[in-house]
C-alpha cells in the first residue's frame, strides 16, 4: 500500500494530476481545485491510502505538480 | 492645471490593502484564490474575505477591482461564475480579465469589465474590439509612450466608447516589476516547472543567473552580468509628465507580492507626483527625490521600461532587492495604551534601541513608520532592549497581536 498525501487549500488547478493520474484525481467543479479521490482530511491535509500499482502514475502527478503539494509516500 | 490621473496601487493582504489606502491610492487591486497572476503568493485573499476587502475600499473612497486574468480551463468555469458574481454581489468596481470566459461572463451580468496587460493590448483596432466589453483597457507594457499617445488620440478621435458609454480609458503600468517577455507571452516556467506563468505560478525563471555555454567545445562564455534575463525595476516618475501627456488615465503600480512599506512609499510618491502635475508644480527635482525615496523600498534597480523607447531591456545584476533600507524584523505588537498613546511590543529578535526607525505592519495597521523617540520597559526608561523584554514607545495608532514591528537599517549599516 502507499499513502497519497494532497495539500489542498495551496491548489492552483493546472489539471496535472489528473491529465496524469487520472483514476485518482478529478477537477472540482465548485472550488476548480484538484480532489483526491477517497481521500479524508486532517489539518488542511488530504490523505489516501491506495494500492501499490497506483505509484506510479501518481509518482509522477506528484512531480508535474507545479506548487508540489503531492506527496507519495 | 492639468487632468487628475487615477493611482492604482496592488493589494496582496489586509496589510498592503490599509497601506495601499494610506498611500493616497485611487482604487485598488486584488486576487482571490487561485485564478489570478499571483497564486503562487501565499498572502492571497480568499472567496470570503471579498466582501470585506470591497467595504474597506468603500469606506474609504477607493475603487475595488479584483484580477481574474489566467487562463481559464473547463473546470474553471463555474469558479469563474461564483466568482464574478460574489463580486458583484460585494458591489465591485470592475473585474480585470484576459479570457474571453471571464469577459463575456462578467458582461452579461452587468459587472464592468476591465482588459488585463495579459492581453498585451497594442494597437487601436485591439482597443475598439475590446471596447464592445471593456470600459478600461490595460495597454501592453512593451509600447513605447509615442505608441500610446496614438492610441489614446484616436479614441478621442474616432470616440471609441465602452459599455458604460463613456470613452474608454487607457491604463498603463507606472512602477514595479517587468516580464523579461511580453506580458502573457511568456511559457519558461511552464517548460521547466510545469508551472504555467499565465496561471500565476511563475518561478520566475528569468530572475536567475545563468552560465552560456558553447555546445560544440563546451567552453563557458564568460559573461558580465550572469542575471542575462532579469529585468530592471520599471520606474517612470521621472517622467511622469509625459505619460500624462500621453493621454493615460489609470497609472497602475505592481507588486502583488509585496510588502506594506513598499506599497505605501511607492503609492504615496506616485500619487505626489500625479498631483504636483495637475497643480503644475511638478519639477525633475522634486520627482529624483521621490525616486531616491522609492529606493528604500524593494527594487531590482530602476529603469524606463520602454516608454521611452529604448531597444533593449536593461538587466538586474542581483537575485533580490537593491533597497537601500532594509527591514529587521523584531517583534510583534502586545498591547496599547489608548489613554497615554503608547504602544507595547514584544521583543522576539535582535534589539530595538532609542532612536531607532521603526516599521509597524498589519491588517488593520497597514504601514506606518516612525522614530522612536523615548523607550520603556520594565526597569522604566532605557536605551535599549533586548529579545525577549517588553517594551513601549509613543504611537499613535493603537497596535494589535497581529502587528509586526521592523527597524529600518540604511544597507551599509
Amino acid at each position: 500500500m502507499i499513502t497519497i498525501i494532497h495539500q489542498r487549500d495551496k491548489c492552483i488547478g493546472c489539471n496535472y494530476c489528473v491529465e496524469l493520474a487520472p483514476q485518482r484525481w478529478i477537477m472540482s467543479k465548485k472550488d476548480g481545485k484538484a480532489v483526491l479521490i477517497g481521500a479524508k482530511e486532517k489539518n488542511k491535509f488530504w490523505v489516501v491510502k491506495v494500492h501499490d500499482e497506483e505509484e506510479e502514475s501518481n509518482r509522477k502527478a506528484a512531480s508535474a505538480c507545479p506548487v508540489k503539494i503531492i506527496a507519495v509516500k | 492645471m492639468k487632468r487628475k490621473v487615477e493611482i492604482m496601487a496592488p493589494a496582496g493582504g489586509f496589510d498592503s490593502l490599509l497601506a495601499a489606502i494610506q498611500g493616497g491610492a485611487n482604487s485598488v487591486y486584488f486576487g482571490v484564490d487561485q485564478l489570478n497572476m499571483r497564486a503562487r503568493a501565499t498572502m492571497n485573499f480568499t472567496m470570503d474575505d471579498l466582501p470585506e476587502v470591497v467595504a474597506i475600499c468603500a469606506k474609504n473612497g477607493v475603487r475595488s477591482y479584483l484580477t481574474l486574468n489566467t487562463i481559464i480551463y473547463d473546470h474553471d468555469l463555474s469558479v469563474v461564475k461564483t466568482l464574478v458574481n460574489k463580486a458583484k454581489e460585494a458591489s465591485i468596481s470592475a473585474i480585470i480579465a484576459s479570457d474571453q470566459a471571464v469577459i463575456a461572463y462578467a458582461r452579461s451580468v452587468g459587472v464592468e469589465v476591465h482588459i488585463s496587460t495579459q492581453l498585451n493590448v497594442s494597437n487601436i483596432e485591439t482597443v475598439k474590439f475590446y471596447s464592445i466589453f471593456a470600459d478600461t483597457i490595460v495597454l501592453a507594457r512593451e509600447l513605447s509612450l509615442t505608441q500610446v499617445k496614438k492610441i489614446t488620440d484616436a479614441i478621442q478621435h474616432e470616440q471609441i466608447k465602452g459599455p458604460s458609454g463613456r470613452l474608454v480609458e487607457i491604463e498603463i503600468f507606472v512602477h514595479g516589476a517587468l516580464c523579461m517577455a511580453v506580458s502573457g507571452k511568456c511559457y519558461l516556467s511552464l517548460h521547466s516547472h510545469n508551472a504555467s506563468a499565465n496561471r500565476g505560478a511563475c518561478v520566475q525563471n528569468c530572475r536567475r543567473t545563468y552560465t552560456v555555454i558553447d555546445n560544440e567545445e563546451g567552453h563557458e562564455m564568460r559573461i558580465e552580468n550572469e542575471y542575462i534575463m532579469s529585468s530592471k525595476d520599471l520606474c517612470t516618475i521621472d517622467f511622469l509628465d509625459e505619460v500624462i501627456d500621453a493621454g493615460v488615465a489609470v497609472l497602475k503600480i505592481e507588486g502583488r507580492g509585496k510588502g506594506p512599506d513598499y506599497v505605501k512609499t511607492v503609492t504615496r510618491c506616485y500619487r505626489a507626483a500625479a498631483d504636483a502635475i495637475s497643480e503644475d508644480t511638478y519639477t525633475i527635482e522634486k520627482a529624483l527625490l521621490w525616486k531616491e525615496e522609492m529606493e528604500n523600498v524593494f527594487n531590482r534597480g530602476f529603469w524606463s521600461g520602454y516608454y521611452l523607447g529604448q531597444k533593449l531591456g536593461e538587466w538586474t545584476d542581483t537575485s533580490g532587492s537593491k533597497a537601500k533600507v532594509k527591514k529587521v524584523y523584531i517583534g510583534r505588537g502586545n498591547n496599547y495604551f489608548k489613554k497615554i498613546g503608547v504602544a507595547e511590543f514584544l521583543v522576539e529578535t535582535h534589539t530595538l534601541k532609542k532612536g531607532d526607525k521603526v516599521l509597524v505592519t498589519g491588517p488593520t495597521t497597514g504601514a506606518i513608520e516612525i522614530t522612536v523617540e523615548e523607550l520603556h520597559t520594565a526597569h522604566g526608561p532605557v536605551e535599549e532592549a533586548k529579545k525577549g523584554e517588553k517594551c513601549a514607545f509613543k504611537f499613535d495608532l493603537p497596535v494589535r497581536k497581529s502587528d509586526k514591528l521592523y527597524k529600518l537599517v540604511s544597507e551599509a549599516e
